[in-house]
């Protein structure tokens, strides 16, 4: 229960009205980006096991899907779980109501219309062709607007807030909006020839080091710093325990976006890079390990005398699952760092298999947990089906095994049988589309798990569905295991 | 590049830049670890970890 500090007037009525019109958007827009972008990920998972399903035009081949893939998933599902998760904690853990209600609904608007342009430009060919920043000038300056919109109404939120402390998760907030800002700018910077076409300022290795230095830190400041914010509220709050080491959280924050941001040469090992830099980036991947596995142990142990409820609860177990995933794929990007390790890794399906146990396993399941506590909370009702949760727990686990199996094991063999050399020290495999063709079989082990993840989402969007639309709690009631 | 530059960049010495480098950090490091774990702020700390209770109910 809130109390009054002051001993003054701190009726019940004088709870800030928070903004819960602007949540329910964007946990709507999650949803439904989410089932999009993943369907596309089965949808080029099936074009590389089986030719035919590129159909033969332009604009539904593997070469045009796979970027809307990556777009769809990173920034519509991925943006709009965070920026739900933001305005619903936000407000609460700095008890006020959003600065300006006008920019909330920008923001929103402004960031679907983006995400609707890059559904159209990525098909039609339009792209400036650097990874994770495909779109095409016009929409980048576009994302720039949206985004200090955004900056602008979370800060003065944060400058108008109730609460002195600003707790963890608001932390790890500020330094995704900062970032993110600063790696879109200086990575898009372009000379536009044409409405379509522009020219990169940058040249040759400069152009590689600035586009991998932006690539890495999309993963880390958009694929791991707002979740951990979002791990850290609503890990506590589904398990109905406070953080386990809240002084671990800050100083693994502190440590997470400082090494962060110097870790991007390790997708350039072996490249032209000059060694220093390859080796700094190295270090500070290896060295990433402490900070993440900081994140990682104080999520698992929050739950320290809550694992009864694990058991039953799917809340509880997406979000696990999450941070064992987020702990895996943290301690297996420093080993990939490696210079000798990555000779064997890179540009094989294992950095697939690693993207996907970091994105389905981590960023995926952590979102989950999120919105099935969320649409009970802030529709106040309870779940229309809830072994359905149950059941696309197990299928989104179940089919995260399988698709990471498939490719580590693709990965290791092509990489293997790249470089085997026979006795006579020539190429054992010279013919390269051989060793191609024997992937054959785990790229539709990919298509069966990444199907079962497909199909799990789409029970939870029907589950939503019917939850929002069927009877609310009675009033004062809470709803059972939130 | 201009060329002063050029030759200033050249003659930074990898060494001097990332021993510094590596002393920053290592102040920053313990400051922080001694913002946490000062008796002083005991208290501050477990306040915050309950900040995600304060809200009094949902909606
Ligand atoms: C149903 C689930 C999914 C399936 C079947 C799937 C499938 C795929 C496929 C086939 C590729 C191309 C791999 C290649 O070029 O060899 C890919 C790339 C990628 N996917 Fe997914 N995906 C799924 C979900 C997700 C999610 C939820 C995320 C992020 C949150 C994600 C992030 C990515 C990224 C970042 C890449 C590019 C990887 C790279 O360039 O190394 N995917 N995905
Ligand atoms: C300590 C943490 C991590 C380190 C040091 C790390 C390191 C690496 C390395 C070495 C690669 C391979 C580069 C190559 O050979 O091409 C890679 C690729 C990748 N990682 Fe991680 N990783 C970490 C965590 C994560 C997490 C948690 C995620 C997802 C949420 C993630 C997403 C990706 C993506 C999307 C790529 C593919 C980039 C591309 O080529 O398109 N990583 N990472």
């Amino acid at each position: 229960m809130e109390q009054s500090t002051s001993g003054t007037v701190a009726t019940p009525a004088s709870r800030p009205d928070y903004d819960m019109d602007i949540v329910k958007k964007f946990f709507t827009a999650t949803v439904v980006w989410g089932i999009v972008g993943m369907l596309v990920g089965v949808v080029i998972a099936l074009q590389l096991a089986w030719r035919p399903a590129n159909l033969g035009l332009p604009w539904t081949t593997f070469g045009r899907l796979r970027p809307l893939h990556t777009n769809a998933v990173v920034f519509a599902f991925g943006g709009n779980v965070v920026f739900t998760g933001i305005y619903h904690s936000m407000q609460r853990l700095l008890k006020t109501r959003m600065w300006n209600d006008t920019l909330s609904r920008i923001h929103f608007w402004g960031w679907q219309l983006i995400i609707v342009a890059a559904a159209v430009t990525l098909p039609l060919g339009l792209t400036q062709s650097k990874e994770y920043a495909e779109l095409i000038w016009p929409i980048d300056v576009a994302i720039t607007l949206v985004w200090v919109v955004f900056a602008v109404n979370f800060f003065a939120t944060v400058a108008i807030r109730k609460v002195e402390h600003m707790y963890v998760a608001i932390w790890f907030y500020m330094s995704f909006v900062i970032t993110i800002a600063v790696l879109h700018i200086v990575n898009s910077l372009v000379i536009p020839a044409t409405l379509f076409r522009s020219y990169p300022i940058y040249a040759g290795l400069t152009d590689a080091l600035v586009q991998w230095w932006y690539g890495h830190n999309a993963v880390g400041f958009f694929l791991t710093t707002p979740f951990l914010g979002l791990m850290y509220y609503y890990l506590p709050r589904a398990a109905d325990r406070p953080v386990y080491s809240y002084r671990l959280s800050i100083i693994h924050f502190w440590a997470l976006v400082f090494l962060y941001i110097w870790a991007g040469p390790h997708h350039l090992l072996y490249s032209a890079l000059p060694d220093w830099a390859q080796t700094l980036g190295m270090v500070f991947s290896i060295m990433l390990i402490a900070p993440s596995w900081g994140g990682m142990l104080n999520g698992l142990l929050t739950l320290k005398g809550a694992w009864d409820r694990v058991r039953t609860d799917p809340i509880l177990k997406f979000m696990v699952v999450a941070v064992s995933f987020y702990g895996m794929s943290t301690f297996e990007g420093p080993m990939m760092s490696i210079r000798a390790v990555n000779g064997l890794a890179h540009y094989t399906n294992w950095v697939i298999g690693h993207v996907h146990s970091g994105a389905l396993g981590w960023v995926g399941m952590i979102s989950f947990g999120m919105l099935y506590w969320m649409v009970q909370n802030i529709w106040n009702r309870p779940l229309a089906y809830p072994s359905w949760a149950s059941h696309h727990f197990w299928l989104a686990t179940i089919g995260i095994v399988i698709y990471t199996v498939a490719m580590w094991a693709a990965g290791l063999m092509e990489g293997l049988q790249w470089r085997a050399l026979d006795d006579a020290g020539r190429l054992a495999n010279p013919i390269f589309l051989d060793i191609t063709h024997r992937l054959n079989p785990f790229l539709w082990l990919r298509v069966v798990g990444g199907s079962m993840y497909l199909v799990g989402a789409v029970m939870m969007g029907i589950n939503f569905w019917k939850t929002i639309r069927g009877p609310s709690a009675p009033a004062g009631a809470r709803v059972e295991g939130v | 590049m201009n060329p002063l530059l050029r030759e200033a960049a050249a003659s930074v010495q990898f060494g001097w830049l990332m021993g510094v480098m590596t002393l920053v950090f290592i102040a920053c490091f313990l400051a922080w670890v001694w913002y946490a774990y000062t008796p002083k702020h005991r208290q501050m700390m477990e306040e915050a970890a309950r900040l995600p209770f304060m809200d009094g109910g949902e909606n």
